[in-house]
C-alpha cells in the first residue's frame, strides 16, 4: 500500500477516535440524564443513535472489536426503546462500564488487546444481554448486521429517501470503504442501489487509489434524515452527499426502474449537482462550519503571534524615536492589526468549560454509588470560556475538590435528615466571569469545615503553636499544606491528605488563586480564580528608576499623583487620600530595595487585589502594552511576586507583577510600615469580615469573601 | 497472494488472489496496463480472489473498456466467484453496466460451458 494511503488512513482513524470520544462523552451524559429521568424516550433514542454511529463507523474504519462490542449494547437499548427492557440503575451502571470499555478499545489495536480487558468486556456484555433478554449471536454473524430486522433506528411511517453519494478524491485513502457505508444503509431499511461508472477515466489517467464511482440510492425506511446522515458522519467532508425525501414510493420506484443504467444515474447526479447548492461538498471548504485543527498547530500559531507582538513593540519604539510621520502611521497600523490578530488568536484558544464540567457527572454518579450517598450535581455557567491551556489543567483540581466534597463534606443521608436537611445533597459546579478572571466554584451543602478540627490537627503536626490566634481564612489556608488531612479514615476516595496542596499548586501554576469559604452545618465553597488567558495579556507599563514593570491591565483602576506634600500630610504613613477614601500604598522602589532616588512627583497606580484596593507607587506610568507572557526560568520559580516576564520594544526585560502577591509579601514583611486603611481602624474589632494578617496587622476583608455567607 | 501476470500460448493471464483492494490498486493497474500494451488475448482469474473492492472493480471496468476499444479479447478465465458476484450486486453494479467487459464475456462463457 502506498505511503499516502497509510498516512491518510491513520489520519482518518485518528479523526474517528476523536469523534468517537466526543460521542462517548455525550453518551455518558445522556446515560446519567436517563438515570434521573428513566422514562425519557428522546434520551433513549439519542443513546441508541449514538451507539449505532459508533458501531457503524467503527466497522468502517477497521475498529471491528468496537463494532462487535457496541452491537449488543445497541440491541439492548433497542429493547429499552420498545419497552421490553426497563431502565434500572444496574443497566445504567453496566452501560457506563461498557462505554469505558469502548474507550479502552479505541486505544488498542486488535493485535495488542489486553486479555484482562477482553474478559472484562465479555463480562459486561453478558450482563447486558441478560438484563435485556438478548440471545448471544453466533460469532459468524455479521458485526454490523441491522438490529431488529434492519429497521431499528426509528419507529414511524416508512419514508422514501433519495441518497446521492459521490466519494471525493481522498475518501478511499482515508480508509473509508463505500461498500461498508452501503451495508450500513441497508441496516436502516430497504435499499436499492445504482452505481455510476460514468466518471471513471481511462486506465492511463486513472488514479488507482481514488474512487470514481458514484451512487444513487433509494432507501425505504422508518428513519429521519439525521439518522441517514449519521451513516456518513465520518466521510461527510470527503464526499458529495445529498439526502432528500423521494416523495411517493410508487413514483420514486418508477424513477429508479431502469436498474443500473449508469448513464441515467450519472445524468441524475449531474442534474442534482446543479440543483442543490446547499449540499455539502468536499471541494467547497466554505461550506464547512467548523474545522478540526491539531492543538500543536494552534500553539505554534499563538507563539508566532506572541513573537509578532514583541517585534511590533520594537517597531513602535523605533517609530517613536524617528520624526517621520509616515513611519509612525505605518507603525500604528501594524500595532492596530497586531492587536486584532492577537485578539483573534486568543479567541481561537478559548473553549467552553462544559466538556470538563460534564465529565464530573459520571464521577459524582460513581462516587455516590460507592459511598452510598444521594448526591445531585448541578452545573451553572458551562458555556463560560477559558483558554484551552487553563481548561486542560482544570480537570485534576476539580476532581480533587469534588472527591473531597463527596467523601468529607457531604454527610450520610441519616445525618442530613437528623439535621433538618433534605437527604439528597447537592454539589454545585459553576463558572462565571469576573474581570479578566473566571471564577470556577465547587460548592456543597454538606457539614462544612470544622475549623477547630483543622486547628487541632495543625497543632498536632506542629504547623502552628498551641496558642496561635488564627482567623478562619488562615485556618482554611492550612488545608492546602502538603499532606494535611483531618479525615478520621483514609478511604479510596480521599483522606490521605494528597490533593488540596496539589489543587493549590496547579491553580497557582496557572496564575490563579484558591479561596475557601465555609459555614458549619451549611456547606463549603472552594473558588478557583483563573486567568482568562495564559499567553498574552493587556498590561500597563510602569517605570521605577531604570526598571520597567508590567501590571495586568485587568487589576489596575486609576492613577493619581503623589507629591512630597501628600507624604508629609500622611505623617509618614503609606496612605493616600482618594476622594475621601484612604488607600494604603506600597512603594515599589522600597519594596524591591532599588537604590535610585524618587522624582519630586511620583505616581500611585491603584490596583484591585484579593486583599482589597492598594496603590503601587512608581516613577512613571508609561502606558498600556500587549504583553507576551514568558515564563521565568527555573532559578526564578520561587519569585512569587512575578507571574512571568516580557520583552519590551527596546529589548529590555520587564517583570509582570502579580499585584496580589506583591501586596501579600508587603504585608508579610512589614517593610512598608502600617498598610491598613485609616478608615479601618475604627471598625468593629470582632468584625467577621476582618482578618488578621500573619504579621498581626488587621486588613479590610474583601467583599468577595462574604459571597458564600450571603448565599 | 496478490496480483500476478503470466503468459502462455500467446495469451496473458492475470491471477488475483486474496483481498484485492486499495492496497493492491497500484499494482493491479500496472499489470493491466502492461497486459493491454501487449495486445494479446487477456484473461483474468478470480478463482482465488477472496474479495474485490470498488478500486479493483473500476480498474477492471476501465481495462474492459480499453480492451474493447482496442479489440482485445478480454474475459474472465473462469466463472465469477459467488462472493465477488455478491459484492458487485451489493455495490449496485450490474452486468449491463459492463456491456463490453469481461463480466459479460465470462457470463457467455459460463453459458457456453453449461
Amino acid at each position: 500500500m502506498s505511503q499516502s494511503v497509510v498516512s491518510h488512513a491513520e489520519q482518518f482513524k485518528k479523526s474517528f477516535r476523536e469523534e468517537a470520544r466526543e460521542i462517548l462523552a455525550e453518551l455518558e451524559s445522556a446515560l446519567l440524564a436517563l438515570n434521573d429521568d428513566r422514562g425519557n424516550a428522546e434520551v433513549v433514542g439519542g443513546i441508541f443513535r449514538g451507539l449505532h454511529t459508533i458501531k457503524g463507523s467503527g466497522a468502517m474504519f477497521g475498529f471491528e472489536r468496537i463494532a462487535a462490542f457496541t452491537h449488543d449494547l445497541e440491541t439492548a437499548f433497542d429493547t429499552v426503546r420498545s419497552g421490553r427492557t426497563e431502565v434500572t440503575p444496574e443497566l445504567i451502571d453496566l452501560s457506563l462500564a461498557a462505554l469505558d470499555q469502548i474507550k479502552t478499545l479505541l486505544h488498542e489495536d486488535a493485535s495488542d488487546a489486553d486479555p484482562a480487558d477482553t474478559a472484562a468486556g465479555a463480562s459486561i456484555l453478558e450482563r447486558v444481554r441478560r438484563l435485556a433478554g438478548i440471545e448471544k449471536e453466533p460469532e459468524a454473524a455479521p458485526k454490523t448486521a441491522p438490529v431488529d430486522g434492519g429497521a431499528a433506528l426509528h419507529r414511524g411511517p416508512v419514508r422514501n429517501w433519495r441518497i446521492r453519494f459521490a466519494p471525493g478524491p481522498d475518501l478511499m485513502r482515508c480508509g473509508a470503504n463505500p461498500s461498508l457505508l452501503l451495508r450500513e444503509l441497508r441496516g436502516l431499511g430497504s435499499l436499492s442501489v445504482k452505481a455510476s461508472l460514468d466518471a471513471v477515466p481511462s486506465l492511463g489517467e486513472l488514479d488507482p487509489e481514488r474512487c470514481y464511482v458514484a451512487w444513487e440510492m433509494l432507501l425505504a425506511a422508518d428513519t429521519d434524515r439525521d439518522t441517514i446522515r449519521d451513516v456518513f458522519i465520518f466521510v461527510e467532508d470527503a464526499c458529495q452527499l445529498s439526502i432528500e425525501p423521494a416523495g411517493d414510493p410508487a413514483l420514486a420506484a418508477a424513477e429508479t426502474a431502469p436498474l443500473c443504467q449508469a448513464d441515467v444515474a450519472a445524468r441524475a447526479l449531474q442534474e442534482k449537482r446543479v440543483a442543490s447548492p446547499g449540499r455539502r461538498s468536499y471541494d467547497k471548504p466554505d461550506n464547512a462550519s467548523s474545522l478540526r485543527v491539531p492543538a500543536a498547530k494552534l500553539d505554534q500559531f499563538v507563539d508566532l503571534v506572541g513573537e509578532l507582538v514583541t517585534v511590533q513593540a520594537r517597531l513602535s519604539e523605533l517609530a517613536a524615536r524617528r520624526d517621520d510621520s509616515e513611519v509612525v502611521a505605518v507603525s500604528e497600523e501594524v500595532e492596530r492589526l497586531t492587536a486584532a490578530l492577537r485578539e483573534s488568536s486568543m479567541n481561537i484558544r478559548m473553549m467552553p468549560v462544559r466538556g470538563t464540567f460534564e465529565k464530573f457527572r459520571r464521577l459524582v454518579h460513581d462516587l455516590a454509588r460507592d459511598l452510598n450517598k444521594n448526591v445531585e450535581l448541578t452545573i451553572e455557567g458551562a458555556d463560560t470560556e477559558l483558554d484551552k491551556t487553563v481548561i486542560e489543567q482544570l480537570g485534576d483540581p476539580l476532581m480533587h475538590l469534588i472527591r473531597n466534597s463527596m467523601d468529607h463534606g457531604i454527610e450520610p443521608a441519616d445525618l442530613r435528615l437528623a439535621s433538618g436537611k433534605p437527604p439528597a445533597a447537592t454539589i454545585h459546579l459553576s463558572a462565571r466571569h469576573s474581570g479578566a478572571s473566571v471564577l470556577v466554584a465547587v460548592e456543597d451543602d454538606g457539614r462544612g469545615i470544622d475549623s477547630e478540627a483543622v486547628r487541632r490537627r495543625a497543632v498536632e503536626r506542629g504547623l502552628i503553636a498551641t496558642d496561635a490566634r488564627l482567623t478562619e481564612r488562615e485556618i482554611y489556608a492550612l488545608l492546602f499544606q502538603p499532606g494535611f488531612s483531618t479525615a478520621q479514615q483514609v478511604t479510596d476516595v480521599s483522606g490521605r491528605g494528597v490533593g488540596m496542596d496539589v489543587v493549590r499548586q496547579r491553580v497557582e501554576s496557572l496564575r490563579g488563586a484558591v479561596e475557601v469559604a465555609s459555614r458549619p452545618g451549611q456547606g463549603t465553597s472552594v473558588t478557583l480564580r483563573l486567568p482568562l488567558t495564559m499567553a498574552i495579556i493587556d498590561g500597563l507599563l510602569v517605570a521605577v528608576g531604570d526598571a520597567c514593570f508590567v501590571l495586568p491591565m485587568a487589576s489596575t483602576l486609576e492613577c493619581i499623583e503623589l507629591t512630597r506634600e501628600d507624604i508629609a500630610r500622611a505623617n509618614g504613613k503609606h496612605i493616600a487620600n482618594l476622594r475621601g477614601e484612604l488607600v494604603p500604598y506600597i512603594r515599589l522602589r522600597e519594596h524591591f530595595r532599588m537604590p535610585s532616588s524618587p522624582p519630586e512627583i511620583e505616581q500611585i497606580m491603584l490596583v484591585e487585589t484579593s486583599e482589597g484596593r492598594f496603590g503601587f507607587v512608581v516613577d512613571q506610568v508609561l502606558g498600556n502594552c500587549q504583553t507576551v507572557i514568558k515564563s521565568l526560568g527555573r532559578f526564578y520559580r520561587q519569585v512569587q511576586i512575578a507571574s512571568g516576564a516580557t520583552i519590551l520594544g527596546n529589548g529590555a526585560v520587564a517583570l509582570i507583577l502579580d499585584p496580589d502577591r506583591v501586596v501579600q509579601e508587603a504585608v508579610r514583611t512589614g517593610r512598608q510600615g502600617d498598610l491598613r486603611p485609616l478608615g479601618a481602624h475604627s471598625e468593629r474589632p470582632e468584625n467577621n469580615n476582618a482578618f488578621q494578617s500573619p504579621s498581626g496587622q488587621r486588613q479590610r476583608r474583601p467583599e468577595r469573601r462574604r459571597e458564600f455567607a450571603n448565599q | 497472494m496478490g496480483v500476478a501476470l503470466t503468459e502462455a500460448e500467446g495469451a496473458s493471464l492475470i491471477s488475483l488472489e486474496g483481498a484485492i483492494d486499495i492496497a493492491r490498486a497500484v499494482e493491479l493497474r500496472t499489470v493491466l496496463v502492461a497486459a493491454l500494451k501487449e495486445g494479446r488475448q487477456l484473461r483474468v482469474c478470480l478463482d482465488e480472489a477472496a474479495e474485490l473492492d470498488v478500486t479493483a472493480f473500476q480498474l477492471l471496468w476501465a481495462a474492459g473498456r480499453e480492451a474493447a476499444q482496442k479489440s482485445i479479447d478480454f474475459a474472465l478465465a473462469g466463472p465469477l466467484p459467488e462472493p465477488v458476484r455478491n459484492a458487485l450486486a451489493d455495490m449496485g453494479f450490474d452486468e449491463s453496466a459492463f456491456p463490453e467487459s469481461f463480466l459479460q464475456l465470462a457470463g457467455r462463457e459460463e453459458q457456453a460451458e453449461s
